[in-house]
């Protein structure tokens, strides 16, 4: 193949040569990012964008924004004792999910990683909820909690212990949070599971194996080896559990509303109930962006306090 | 440091036999090899001495003590493996020092250890450094001196140069052994590369199919294999093989293979009488294939005519890939040969040194008539 004279760097004229190549290809990457930078704009950072305006307005939804209203909107979020209400329930659905069903995730994980009898069938089983849909998942819940013994499973077999009177588990101000965790937990373990799966499943056994030799029992093999080296796992988990916590909306609205008198209530609930039920959009809108304020900030922290290892695979 | 045995050990996956029926008795600080192809059982023999393991029947023993059931931490061995297996987020230090620490060994005496073995090991300078900015040489390095802190009573080595490059290799297998010299314990070693096993053990036990094919000297391996598959695995280039029949002709023995035959000397004949006129097995190593104008003094030679197919010039010698009738065979030969791509030439069989197997007792691996 010959060369072409063009393509021949020489001390002089070849860099202008070439500062045109780079401008062909830059031009070339532009193009080829418009459609989803585009799509990215329109969808993402459009709406964002609309939703801090008409945060600083009283606004209803109908006609255009007109009567600004400044920082009110957010002023009043931060003195709504509702509003710290849910604040207070997505920190305690935070501390419960990173407290209880992440390391039941990770206890079931292991045990279903063993050579355990039927071990495909229990994957199964625990994985099930994960991919049921979240309202159908509300809707069999309410069921089980329905505070009548006759028609609710849990009511009807708390009556058959002596001495155990039916609760009004959604209807219980003190109750209703716990029940709801459960139904998180339930709904979401599997998924954490899977991922600590996955997660054991790139520990290389001779990792194990050579801590075995070197005089690892099963609790030190836990602690020295599998614990840390499920550490970008844990960490992801920890992440995702948290950022899916601050936004939980389905499961709480579909059962309970955020009631019994805004005992239940989460941030999500909260922000629909301004924005489309009560049309307070301006309002609605204030609460959305500190929401998406409150999960930018986590994001940037994790992202900053993660090990590097995370992002460059631990191996 | 403590002798090793495998008595009657049988270890079965489902149906299929990885070791059958072994027994090898390892002597206190010998540096046994076990080899063999891939699948052939040996590193599930050495997994099962190491506890990962368990073995479906018989017994193993390190010292005088059965451990069949005394898991891995309490067996008092060391393994490297062939991944090296290093603890990829603790630094060097750490991951020579883990077993030291769960041992709750005081801790200027795991320093005192740890640096004493980096030091034999020309890894001092790594100690506080992770496994993934090592080398692959390095890694390997520290996974020995991992197994070094432990003093144990056994060193269990699982095809530890297999990731290295060849020059490495050579060096590291040099390194190996002025280590078993020094530390004076037991080394079992696994690989499949007989060149490692030749340079490096006492002993060496072939293995092949899940069982034990040959356990003997390196030099009596070579000399005298005891089957086909043993005659065949050890040596590089590997031993020639012709089918042939063995006659009588004027009351000398001969071999007839399809493109020659070679007389048996007399004072060898004696054992292969019984085979006369039956289908045999000969064969005969590269380097006992001479240019009958360089050939060594004193030995019985046959010439046997052949054409030479390939010639490969190594410097210290020269590998002919020759034909004679159907049986293609290699012969090593002093370099001052001049033979030429498609020449007929004549070559000489070293007499002394060939070895006969009888497939009429085992059709597939036939075993060595002496």
């Amino acid at each position: 193949m010959g060369i072409h004279p063009a393509s021949i760097r020489t001390s002089r004229g070849g860099g202008a040569a070439d500062s045109a190549r780079r401008s062909d290809s830059l031009l070339t990457v532009i193009l080829f990012l418009l459609p989803s930078l585009a799509l990215f704009l329109i969808f993402v950072v459009y709406p964002i964008l609309q939703s801090v305006y008409y945060s600083f307005f009283n606004w209803k939804g109908f006609g255009p924004a007109v009567d600004f209203v400044a920082l009110n909107n957010y002023r009043r979020i931060l003195t709504d004792r509702v509003f710290l209400i849910a604040l207070k329930n997505g920190l305690i659905i935070i501390a419960l999910s990173l407290g209880i069903q992440l390391p039941l995730a990770l206890g079931i994980a292991l045990m279903v990683r063993r050579d355990l009898p039927g071990r495909a069938f229990f994957r199964t089983i625990f994985f099930m909820p994960y991919v049921f849909s979240e309202v159908m998942a509300a809707i069999m819940w309410l069921g089980l909690y329905n505070a009548d013994p006759q028609r609710g499973l849990i009511n009807a077999l708390l009556v058959l212990i002596p001495g155990a009177k039916p609760q009004a588990w959604l209807g219980d101000t003190r109750l209703v949070m716990p029940c709801i965790f459960v139904v998180l937990t339930w709904k979401y373990f599997g998924f954490y599971m899977l991922l600590f799966m996955t997660g054991l499943q790139n520990i290389p056994a001779e990792l194990e194996e050579a801590a075995r030799i070197d005089g690892a029992n099963r609790r030190q093999l836990f602690q020295y080896i599998t614990l840390p080296l499920l550490g970008s796992t844990i960490r992801i988990s920890a992440y995702m559990s948290v950022l899916g916590s601050l936004q939980q909306f389905i499961l709480v609205w579909v059962m309970t509303h955020g009631g019994p008198v805004n005992a239940s209530e989460v941030m999500a609930t909260y922000m629909y109930r301004f924005g489309f039920v009560r049309f307070q959009l301006g309002y609605g809108s204030a609460v959305a962006i500190v929401m998406f304020l409150i999960c930018l900030i986590f994001s940037l922290v994790y992202q900053r306090l993660a090990p590097q290892a995370d992002y460059l695979g631990a191996y | 440091m403590a002798s090793v045995t495998y008595r009657n050990v049988i270890k079965k996956f489902g149906e299929v036999y990885a070791v059958n029926n072994l027994n090898i008795e390892i002597a206190d600080k010998e540096f046994l090899v076990l080899v063999g192809p891939s699948g052939c059982g040996k590193t599930t023999a050495l997994r099962c001495l190491a506890g990962l393991e368990e073995v479906t029947s018989g017994e193993v023993l390190i010292g005088d003590q059965v451990v069949n059931d005394v898991p891995p931490k309490d067996r008092d061995i060391a393994m490297v493996f062939q991944s090296y297996a290093l603890y990829p987020h603790m630094s060097v230090f750490d991951n020579m020092a883990f077993g030291l620490k769960l041992r709750k060994v005081p801790k200027d005496e795991i320093k005192r250890r740890v640096e004493e073995a980096a030091q034999i090991l020309g890894i001092e300078h790594l100690l506080k450094r992770k496994p993934r900015e090592l080398s692959g040489g390095q890694r390997q390095r520290v996974a020995v001196g991992r197994a070094i802190v432990r003093e144990p009573k056994v060193f269990l080595f699982d095809e530890p140069l297999s990731n290295l490059d060849a020059k490495l290799r050579v060096q590291t297998r040099a390194e190996i052994s002025k280590l078993h010299q020094r530390l004076q314990t037991t080394f079992i070693y696994v690989t499949h590369d007989q060149t490692e096993a030749m340079t490096m053990a006492t002993r060496i036990a072939v293995m092949n199919k899940g069982i034990l094919q040959q356990l003997d000297t390196p030099q009596n391996l070579y000399d005298t294999p005891g089957n086909l598959f043993v005659a065949g695995f050890i040596g590089s280039p590997s031993m020639n093989f012709f089918p042939a029949k063995l006659e009588k002709a004027d009351s000398k023995l001969v071999v007839k293979a399809d493109g020659f035959s070679v007389n048996i000397p007399d004072d060898r004949a004696q054992p292969y009488y019984p085979l006369v006129g039956k289908e045999i097995i000969f064969g005969i190593r590269p380097e006992d294939i001479h240019n009958p104008t360089f050939l060594p003094p004193g030995i019985h030679a046959s010439n046997v005519e052949a054409k030479v197919d390939v010639t490969e010039l190594m410097g210290n010698e020269i590998f002919l890939y020759l034909v004679s009738g159907k049986d293609s065979y290699i012969a090593r030969v002093d370099p001052r040969t001049r033979f030429a791509i498609g020449d007929k030439v004549q070559v000489a069989f070293n007499m002394d040194k060939f070895h006969i197997f009888d497939p009429s007792v085992d059709r597939e691996n036939p075993p060595a008539v002496r």
